[in-house]
């Protein structure tokens, strides 16, 4: 048998195509980290319950630490790094910023990922949907309220930037 | 050693494609695959890999949602998400929509499927589908056919079959129906039972019912024979308690080591009879929601006291510098470093809990190719041990091993697969030797030594007074034991980080720590390499609470990358984090209290005896702090103490945020509530009747520093607004709520008598920012912006002329450990004290190169102004300042000195105290014993709050952390292994679990002529979270829990008994 055998993995990442080889079972998370250098993405427990590896796959967060390389193939996959592409992020960033909603930081970018495909999906998203979102991502520092606060602001923000653009007659 | 075979994956075009690669002998282990999430856990969980795992992702026809003829169609590859989203199935089958809701977490349900849940024979869906009466679709060897799922889950399953589709009735309008899925916290959690029930009504009368239960390591079953016994009967006239009983009976359910057979079977039994019933019996006889007495004597809020929000301190709320970049995914951890020739490191752990070493063979993992370095005790070239208070730990095992995580050896080489098949190479011989288990266990006659000095790594002993007489006195008298668990910190960023040699020879690593400078006293210790060729960088880091204070993997990559020349790096998996971290010390505390018939404390006496685990580490210290904070806050003239740190072979324990005194705060606090129940009094005023007098000297007769706040802390727990919130029954009847405060009362600091230096540097730099250099850490706790507070009021100067460099011991000075809430005041006092003669010397430069006199200049936001003048014009900028200056002519002031201490020798004592009180409500589920924690208030009196928003979070975090210690977290063990390998099973409070409100007040003020300015935040959080829960338990259901965390089988039972 084969030692190490490695299959092609093309998908696209952040809009654009990569391709990497890898054994079949090599999980995205570690893709991300240590074939590709996109670090912004963390692994805090390896098996998909802290949510600190969260990426957009095919437009839904997924846990990377979950996603085994025979997986990938075909998929369109969104890290941290990519997420300046959704008008929602500015906010999100603004709102958790403001709201000093991080302390180490840790699983801060698992966090925004996640509150990104909230916020696109629910903009007018409250306090229980914004729990209901984020019940797989851990954070060990702030007790969370931070976090919701933060969210609960960027919502605020990104509420007022849609109806300044209704107003001003423009998509935003 | 075997290779490990190569996965293969195959990706069928068809059914038929699909069952040919699985259906006889010579397809060997192969297993289907859809979202293959469960998969993946049981390989986390050792269990072996197929040969082949058969995707059927490709598979045309298995995925989409159909409603049609009164049947739900629910393809196999349907993702669990689209159940809860999906409108067809919250319309037809709501049941169905509400309990893949509770499965997994959000992202994981994007990936799970629901044929996988079913297939897995576990899945958390399975009591639902039950009771929905499901049919599986299936594709077989011969083709397709339809069986139900009760009939499935009863026989073997063909290993070809592959499920397709899942087909359910709708639910009609005449039904009543109830799922639940109990677990081991409110969400993303295992679970310990699941339960759907439905019955179809006619009016009142029941035409049907199906119930079943299942989940987790219970069998899925439907309960026929109570379920024939409802048909027929009328609503109203059922006897639910009879119902309970019966499904009690009725349910099987196996124990495990997180929970009961028997408590399995009655929150089951409960949940269904409640769920559909609509209420618990014996609500009638409960009190319903009211206010107590005590909010008649509500008084107005203390005065000077802040609330820490962001909307009430506008002004006093900033960014701080490393928030943006973490948030924008940015930011530089020390494990997120990679560079080209870099290698990667493994550590090889023992795996065996107590066992002698006869041999280390490494000659197979150094051949295999890709192996740059491997390293073993042979390698060691200094002492092979460390501590921070007595040096008892091997960097490398080299004769015996005292817990599975012990290090036996390490391998660098050129990527991580290979670097893990180095470490199955090597092969050690151990003898086994008998596993002490418990502290009790290990302080006996017989026990087995496990390190040459004996068990007993500590005991200490404080009295004074009388007891007896004490005691003889009392007319009231308690006891209890109170157990604490082994938390775990639970920091995201596991251990780890990177190490290279310099081109000069010396050596540099970078691993997130909490005291580089003694990081770096204990590698020069191993290393036989003086210090000043070691450079230690230990910030940033993502998380610590004290799991950092010890030496963690810097042993392991300094050696190799001493013997590799190379740079390496290596990082903990979860797991290995598991297995080889520090954990908090679990404690045994035996307390006796006595008190007068008016409630005055008279006598107590303590014993503790606590778990080392097999390593000091900084365990002696933390039972010393427990044992100084055995009187809390209050006056007690006759007191004994006794405490006993035995050594075991239960992993390893050390600092962790509280350190001894949240254990001790938990038990104090809720002896001052049962003191107060037998005399009558309300918990304010049995305190109010003990509390220390301001001046009175600390538990162990020391001095204490000015600034002492607990009369204010006790006003601000009497007139909190939560005493007015309701409590008693719930509406829905389900639950019961309480109200419960405790005192918090931390000591800062090392102690009167351990060396505690501190000490920070403001210079110039080239660029002309002032460098605010600290040899603390930023942990997350907000070091930096904390600095940049501090500097640039002190100077004058604006917040982002400071640049703060911290946690690097070739660029910051000594400060001391970033530890014991002192971290904040060392960052206020060195600026306070470098300030002056640093602006002097600024300001002199400056005049120098304006002509002008020093003495009318000043630091201004930007550069040196005019002293006199507020316009805010500047006279020349910091960078032009540093640019007309030659290196060495750019002012720089380093300041050293010592943490405040008292002169007390008798004992180690603390000098400086923080103070609060904390309050909770929390509601105590009647189906299931579990506390939820509805609101936290939190009052802190803490010196003055530097950063507002870094104070709130600590308070926030740190409270948070002590809900996870009082109700759900624990690293269980089981003959010296973790039962709880990974975040799976290691309860983490998630957001689910975190408090509905959480106010956090501050009261920030100090005496005159205190000049100690700030006490630490960074442990108040946590101090007195777990009493003020316990005693609202108490309040609600007359049982005080005495063992964290709090075992909702006991708190079941005791409501059981309740009147």
């Amino acid at each position: 048998m084969t030692m190490m055998p490695t299959i092609p993995v093309t998908f696209r990442l952040n809009g654009m195509p990569q391709a990497c080889m890898a054994k079949p079972e090599t999980r995205l998370s570690e893709i991300l980290r240590d074939h590709l250098g996109q670090s912004a993405s963390k692994t805090a427990c390896g098996i998909g319950r802290c949510g600190a590896c969260t990426v957009l796959k095919d437009s839904v967060p997924v846990n990377a630490c979950l996603v085994m390389a025979w997986q990938v193939g075909g998929s369109d996959i969104v890290s941290p790094e990519g997420l300046d592409a959704f008008p929602e992020t500015r906010f999100i960033r603004q709102g958790l910023v403001e709201e000093a909603a991080f302390q180490c930081g840790y699983c801060a970018p698992g966090f925004v990922v996640a509150l990104t495909a909230l916020l696109r999906d629910n903009p007018h998203a409250g306090e229980a949907d914004i729990r209901a979102a984020l019940e797989g991502n851990l954070c060990r520092c702030t007790g969370y309220h931070s976090i919701i606060r933060g969210a609960l602001r960027a919502a605020g923000l990104l509420q007022q930037a849609h109806q300044q653009a209704a107003q001003a007659g423009r998509p935003t | 050693m075997a290779e490990e075979p190569a996965l293969s994956v195959l990706h069928p075009a068809s059914l038929v494609d699909a069952v040919a690669m699985v259906r006889d002998e010579a397809t060997g282990t192969r297993r289907y695959a859809a979202g293959a999430t469960a998969i993946q856990l049981e390989w986390a969980r050792g269990l072996a890999k197929p040969s082949a795992l058969v995707d059927l992702g490709h598979i045309p026809g298995l995925a989409g949602i159909t409603a049609e003829q009164g049947y739900l169609g629910i393809g196999a590859s349907t993702p669990l998400a689209s159940l809860v989203t999906d409108r067809r199935i919250r319309a037809a089958s709501p049941l169905l929509a509400a309990a893949a809701r509770t499965v997994a977490g959000p992202a994981v349900r994007n990936l799970g499927t629901i044929g996988g849940n079913v297939a897995g024979r576990t899945g958390c869906l399975l009591p639902p589908l039950l009771a929905l009466n499901a049919e599986l679709d299936i594709f077989g060897r011969n083709g397709p056919f339809r069986e139900e799922l009760a009939d499935w889950l009863g026989r073997t399953a063909d290993k070809a079959d592959i499920i397709t589709a899942i087909r359910l009735p709708a639910m009609t309008a005449e039904c009543r129906w109830t799922q639940r899925k109990i677990g081991l916290r409110a969400a993303f959690t295992p679970s310990i039972i699941g339960v759907a029930g439905i019955l179809d009504i006619d009016g009142d009368r029941i035409l049907a019912a199906r119930l079943a239960v299942g989940g987790g390591i219970v069998r899925p079953m439907r309960l026929r024979a109570v379920e024939t016994s409802l048909a027929g009967q009328s609503l109203a006239a059922c006897d639910w308690q009879k119902l309970r009983h019966d499904l009690f009976c009725a349910i099987e359910a196996p124990d495990d080591d997180f929970r009961s057979g028997r408590y399995r079977r009655t929150v089951a039994a409960n949940a269904l009879a409640c769920g559909l019933a609509g209420a618990l019996p014996k609500s009638a006889e409960m009190p319903g929601h009211h206010s107590p007495s005590a909010a008649s004597s509500l008084a107005p809020p203390l005065p000077g006291e802040i609330r820490l929000a962001r909307e009430e301190q506008q002004a006093r709320w900033f960014t701080r510098p490393d928030l943006p970049p973490k948030v924008n995914g940015t930011f530089a951890y020390l494990t997120d470093h990679r560079a080209p020739d870099m290698l990667v490191g493994r550590i090889l752990r023992a795996g065996v809990p107590h066992a002698s070493i006869l041999a280390i063979d490494t000659r197979a993992a150094e051949a295999l190719p890709g192996v740059v370095a491997v390293v073993t005790h042979r390698d060691v070239p200094g002492e092979n041990a460390f501590g921070i208070v007595v040096q008892d730990q091997p960097a490398f095992c080299g004769d015996k091993v005292r817990y599975v995580g012990d290090a036996v050896a390490a391998v660098a080489a050129i990527d991580a697969a290979t670097a893990e098949r180095a470490l199955a190479l090597i092969k050690v011989d151990y003898e086994t030797l008998p596993v002490v288990t418990t502290p009790e266990q290990a302080l006996a006659d017989d026990a087995p030594a496990i390190h040459a000095t004996g068990n007993l790594q500590r005991i200490l002993h404080f009295s004074r007074g009388d007891i007896e007489t004490g005691f003889a006195a009392a007319a009231h008298v308690v006891e209890d034991t109170y157990v604490t668990p082994r938390q775990m910190h639970g920091f995201m960023e596991t251990e780890g980080g990177h190490a290279r040699i310099e081109p000069d020879g010396s050596l540099a690593v970078f691993v997130g720590g909490q005291h580089g400078s003694r990081d770096r006293l204990q590698l020069s210790r191993i290393l036989a390499m003086p210090e000043d060729r070691i450079r230690v960088v230990t910030s940033p880091t993502g998380g610590a609470f004290g799991g950092k204070d010890e030496l963690t993997v810097q042993p392991a990559l300094a050696l190799l990358a001493i013997k590799s020349g190379r740079p390496v790096r290596l990082q903990l998996s979860r797991a290995e984090s598991v297995l080889a971290g520090t954990k908090r010390n679990p404690m045994t505390i035996r307390m006796r209290t006595a008190c007068d018939a008016d409630g005055r404390l008279l006598a107590q006496e303590v014993d503790v005896l606590a778990d080392a685990g097999a390593y000091a580490s900084l365990g002696p210290g933390v039972l010393e702090t427990a044992l100084e904070h055995a009187g809390g806050p209050y006056v007690i003239d006759n007191v004994s103490t006794r405490g006993r740190l035995a050594y075991t072979n239960n992993g390893t324990c050390g600092a962790f945020r509280g350190f001894g005194a949240n254990q001790m705060t938990y038990a104090l606090e809720c002896q001052m509530d049962r003191l107060a129940e037998r005399c009558g009094l309300t918990p304010v005023e049995i305190r109010r009747r003990n509390l220390k007098p301001v001046g009175a000297p600390g538990y162990l007769g020391q001095d204490v520093a000015p600034s002492e706040r607990l009369t204010e802390m006790l006003l601000a727990a009497e007139t909190s607004p939560l005493w007015r919130q309701p409590r008693g029954l719930s509406a829905d009847g389900t639950e019961i709520v309480g109200i419960g405060m405790a005192m918090n009362y931390q000591g800062n600091g090392l102690g009167s008598l351990v060396p505690d230096p501190a000490g920070g540097r403001l210079s110039l730099s080239g660029d002309g920012t002032i460098e605010a250099a600290y040899g603390l850490d930023e942990m997350g706790q907000g070091l930096l912006v904390t600095i940049q507070s501090a500097v640039s009021t002190e100077l004058g100067c604006g917040r982002n002329d400071i640049r703060p460099v911290t946690g690097d011991t070739a660029l910051a000075p000594e400060s001391g450990s970033t530890t014991a809430s002192r971290g904040t005041f060392v960052v206020w006092k060195s600026a306070q004290m470098a300030a002056p003669q640093f602006a002097r010397a600024i300001c002199e430069a400056a005049a120098g190169l304006l002509a002008r006199n020093a003495n009318d200049l000043r630091l201004a936001p930007g550069g040196i102004a005019e002293r006199l003048s507020n316009s805010g014009d500047l006279l020349m900028t910091y960078t032009q300042l540093a640019a007309a200056l030659p290196p060495e002519e750019r002012p720089s002031v380093t300041v050293a000195y010592e943490f405040p201490k008292n002169s007390y020798t008798e004992g180690n004592a603390r000098y400086i105290f923080a103070f609060g009180a904390c309050l909770a409500r929390v509601a105590v589920n009647r189906l299931t014993g579990q506390v939820r924690v509805l609101d936290l208030v939190q009052h802190t009196a803490a010196g003055p709050v530097m950063d507002v928003a870094a104070y709130l979070g600590q308070m926030e975090g740190g409270a948070v952390q002590g809900i996870g210690f009082t109700l759900s977290e624990d690293a269980v063990m089981k003959e010296g292994r973790y039962i709880t390998a990974n975040l799976d099973t290691y309860m983490l409070p998630g957001i689910a679990d975190t408090p509905q409100t959480m106010r956090i007040h501050a009261l920030g003020g100090l005496d005159a002529g205190d000049d100690f300015g700030p006490r630490g935040a960074g442990e108040l959080g946590i101090g007195a979270v777990t009493p003020a829960i316990a005693n609202a338990v108490a309040d609600a259901i007359g049982y005080r829990p005495p063992m964290s965390p709090f075992s909702p089988e006991a708190v079941l039972d005791a409501m059981e008994a309740m009147p």
